[in-house]
């Protein structure tokens, strides 16, 4: 595969040139495909006829269902050409294979079984194209005893480990000892698991110019979980799994607390950090009590301290708080709302957030990309597509159909 | 037959990472192929001197918090208050394709080895700058560990209860996820070379990272100024669609029902036909509007049961279902065992360990030779003898005058 040759006004891009064929419904390959396209390279997301399932999903900006202004759709599909086939379909089923055998990567999810049904796995396709990477995210992954298991976001955080380890800091909980396992109200498994497996879509890359041959990544959810929580795990390898009783950690204060207005956590376990935290505080008099003279001495006497510390973060704002301990160096911040981080000048300095505009007029925000690299940034290069909006030109461009032949293809029926 | 070259095969990393984010991208680096070299400072240690410690020993070599996310690398160990030991550090960056750091925004600069000057000694030089905040904007030099990353981009306040306060995933996951998008970036910067010649500057923020998981609830406060409600383990597509108590002290299963068909398998599985048919559950919608009820009958299914038993009867229905795994479990597990996720490495001090390896297979493969974390300074005659060729007088001087070490 040749690199395009970049137009001197724009940056280039790091994967100007590569071709992606995205087959999915499920969040971690969409994410997964869109951060390809994010850094450049030319992804074509093929949707059956009913379209992607986050089509449906909203939040929709005008306030009713409209399966091109579905957030979350739009969130997971940007930087992508939209073409429709119905893979039950022989000759657009062909189609397909034909976009396949012109991709560098293919990108597929969903629960094992049926990507193996659906011909999807490397060894199906590899005929067509030696060079392919097929990058498959599934539940539980594509081999070994639960590889048939079904699954989901919940069930991965929870498998991964990470459920079990939620509430993650002393005392931030009502009932520290009863609360069960959690996960956030995001798909966060999925999304994370989509950014290893751009990794490995990446990485099967640079594999390839080495040895001319593509191959299969295998991902699962699960894994994607663990992967980020090594020391976490770490307590297991080493000593013992830490206990689900929040108040477990052996030094204080490491702890996140009700104050005038909402929640703050501080940390404050070392001895430069404890003397300006009670320097924060006003220097109360028992700062300098022998019963909180190190780390450990806290952690034993903590329910003292709780009662003497809820005192001063009571009569004060988050903001204040942060702001006082802060100023001395001191790891403290606020609980904020999500509005409090979209307006805070830091978000807005940054200018992380993206802004767009519906049908009916109305803007909103989507988070950008995390990543900023100064040779080849990311773009927006165009939104995400609309149901088939990209069928003819795709098949022209990738494949040399003529006009009539790709026309008569991409008329497809909307649902 | 020899297996084909690791996709970074030849691609030499200096190591400037502290305590989980940066040191998870360089490991994932090593993983793939690429010779890591750790440039440890021992006044700046973090992970190597916290807890757990191998059997609750402490000891610089023995701490699993380090050893899980140091595992293939050399290590070097240089007094980067030293000027001397800087030059060495700019040896082996003269020497290196990637350099990968998360020092508090400038401290790099401050030692002399901020991008400007490392361009300087290697023009084509791959430089990883991640930060809890990022490198600009007003809270560039704030304190930010992962509790301050999830209360500020949004994560906290989409977990927990309705009604109740915003609640911080454990794992320490902004760190280790920043650090998996640091890899990307090095990796999509390393193709980006191997097709131009040119290197990079590259940044990336752990709260950003963060933020970008939660799409909806960034798109919902833009459109209406109204917070996403936290829903603790429930979905507002699924019922049911949480965690229930099975027999044992902290045993729960995971259990998530989003179809009509999935409902029946469970209903049958259950050995509950009827609920099927239970005007209160027969559609999404019923099954959401009359979550309660739900829950309050699978949990009294689960109650009197095993986790391993549940998972085998709903998975055998084809219901989405999972343990909720703690930390042992998850390096128990026979599953992830057998796909080569866990493994088992002898560490020269800790002994035989649990620890993770890659988080993709590629045609089965992970890693090769998955090689324990090194113990402080265990590589610096390679490194500075074979690699960087100081002489052995001056390697001497150096040692004495404690550059190195």
């Amino acid at each position: 595969m040749n690199s395009e040759v970049n137009a001197k006004a724009q940056p280039a891009s790091a994967l100007a040139g590569v071709r992606v064929v995205e087959y999915t419904e499920v969040a971690s390959a969409s994410f997964c495909a869109r951060l390809l396209g994010d850094a450049g390279a030319d992804v074509v997301k093929v949707e059956p006829p009913q379209g992607d399932r986050y089509r449906r999903h909203g939040p929709f900006p005008d306030g009713h269902p409209d399966p091109d202004w579905s957030g979350m759709f739009l969130y997971l599909n940007a930087n992508k050409r939209g073409v429709g086939l119905d893979l039950q379909a022989p000759c657009q089923n062909a189609a397909f294979s034909e976009l396949v055998a012109k991709a560098d990567i293919l990108i597929v999810g969903g629960q094992s079984a049926e990507i193996a049904e659906q011909g999807l796995r490397r060894q199906a396709l590899q005929h067509l194209n030696p060079g392919l990477i097929v990058t498959a995210i599934t539940p539980f992954g594509l081999s070994g005893p639960n590889s048939a298991y079904v699954g989901d976001d919940l069930t991965a955080v929870a498998s991964g480990g990470l459920s079990f380890a939620t509430p993650g800091v002393p005392d931030g909980v009502e009932d520290p000892v009863k609360e069960p396992p959690l996960t956030a109200s995001t798909p966060l498994a999925e999304l994370m698991t989509g950014v290893l497996g751009a990794a490995g879509c990446v990485a099967a890359l640079l594999a390839r110019q080495f040895s001319g041959q593509g191959c299969e990544i295998d991902l699962s959810l699960q894994e994607g979980v663990a992967a980020v929580m090594p020391y976490e795990l770490a307590h297991a390898a080493y000593h013992e799994p830490k206990k689900r009783e929040l108040l477990g950690f052996a030094l204080m204060p490491n702890v996140y607390m009700p104050c005038k207005d909402g929640y703050v956590v501080i940390m404050a376990v070392l001895e430069g950090h404890w003397r300006n935290l009670m320097e924060a505080a006003g220097n109360p008099d028992w700062g300098d009590l022998e019963v909180f003279a190190t780390a450990q001495e806290r952690g034993r006497n903590w329910d003292a301290l709780e009662s003497l510390l809820l005192e001063w973060t009571m009569s004060h704002t988050g903001e204040e708080i942060a702001h006082l301990a802060q100023e001395r160096g001191v790891p403290c911040f606020p609980a904020y709302s999500v509005g409090q981080m979209m307006e805070s000048p830091h978000v807005t300095e940054r200018g992380f957030l993206q802004e767009l505009t519906s049908p009916g007029g109305r803007s909103f925000k989507l988070p950008g990309h995390p990543i900023r690299m100064a040779a080849t940034p990311w773009r927006s290069f165009r939104p995400a597509p609309r149901l088939g909006q990209h069928t003819a030109e795709v098949l022209r461009d990738w494949l040399g159909w003529p006009e009539d032949k790709a026309q008569a293809l991409s008329i497809l029926p909307l649902p | 037959m020899t297996p084909p070259p690791l996709p970074l095969q030849g691609i030499r990393v200096a190591d400037f990472g502290q305590v989980i984010a940066a040191p998870v991208t360089a490991q994932m680096l090593g993983w793939l192929g690429a010779e890591v070299i750790l440039v440890e400072t021992e006044s700046r240690f973090t992970t190597r001197v916290w807890p757990p410690f191998a059997d609750g020993e402490f000891g610089i070599n023995n701490s699993g918090g380090f050893n899980l996310v140091n595992s293939n690398k050399l290590s070097c160990s240089l007094d980067l208050r030293s000027p001397d030991a800087r030059e060495l550090a700019k040896g082996i960056i003269r020497v290196s394709d990637v350099l990968v750091e998360n020092y508090a925004t400038g401290v790099m600069e401050n030692l002399g080895l901020g991008y400007d000057e490392v361009k300087k000694l290697r023009p084509d030089i791959i430089y990883m700058s991640l930060g809890a905040f990022g490198r600009s904007g007003p809270f560039k030099n704030l304190t930010g560990f992962h509790s301050v990353i999830n209360l500020f981009s949004g994560l906290a306040a989409v977990t927990g209860y309705p009604g109740s306060h915003p609640r911080i995933m454990g794992g320490l996951i902004p760190d280790a996820f920043a650090g998996c998008y640091g890899v990307l970036a090095v990796l999509e910067a390393l193709y980006h070379r191997s097709r131009t010649g040119e290197g990079q500057f590259i940044e990336v923020s752990m709260t950003e990272a963060l933020t970008g998981m939660i799409p909806e609830a960034v798109m919902e406060y833009s459109l209406t100024g109204k917070e996403q409600p936290r829903t603790g383990n429930r979905n507002g597509r699924k019922a049911p669609h949480n965690v229930f108590r099975c027999l044992g002290e902290e045993k729960w299963i995971a259990i998530s029902v989003e179809t009509d068909e999935q409902f029946r398998a469970l209903a049958q599985a259950t050995g509950n036909p009827g609920w099927a048919d239970d005007a209160r559950f027969v559609t999404p919608a019923a099954r959401l509007e009359n979550q309660d009820a739900l829950e309050s009958l699978v949990q009294q299914w689960t109650a009197g049961q095993d986790v391993a038993e549940v998972v085998a009867t709903l998975q055998a229905a084809d219901v989405p279902v999972a343990a909720v795994s703690d930390s042992a479990e998850v390096f128990a597990d026979p599953h992830l065992a057998e796909r080569g996720f866990v493994a088992h490495v002898e560490h020269p001090v800790a002994g035989k360990r649990p620890v993770l390896s890659l988080p993709w297979a590629a045609d089965g493969r992970r890693v090769d030779n998955l090689r324990p974390a090194p113990t402080f300074g265990q590589h610096n005659q390679w490194v500075l003898k074979e690699l960087l060729q100081v002489p052995d007088e001056e390697y001497e001087r150096l040692v004495a005058s404690g550059a190195i070490g």
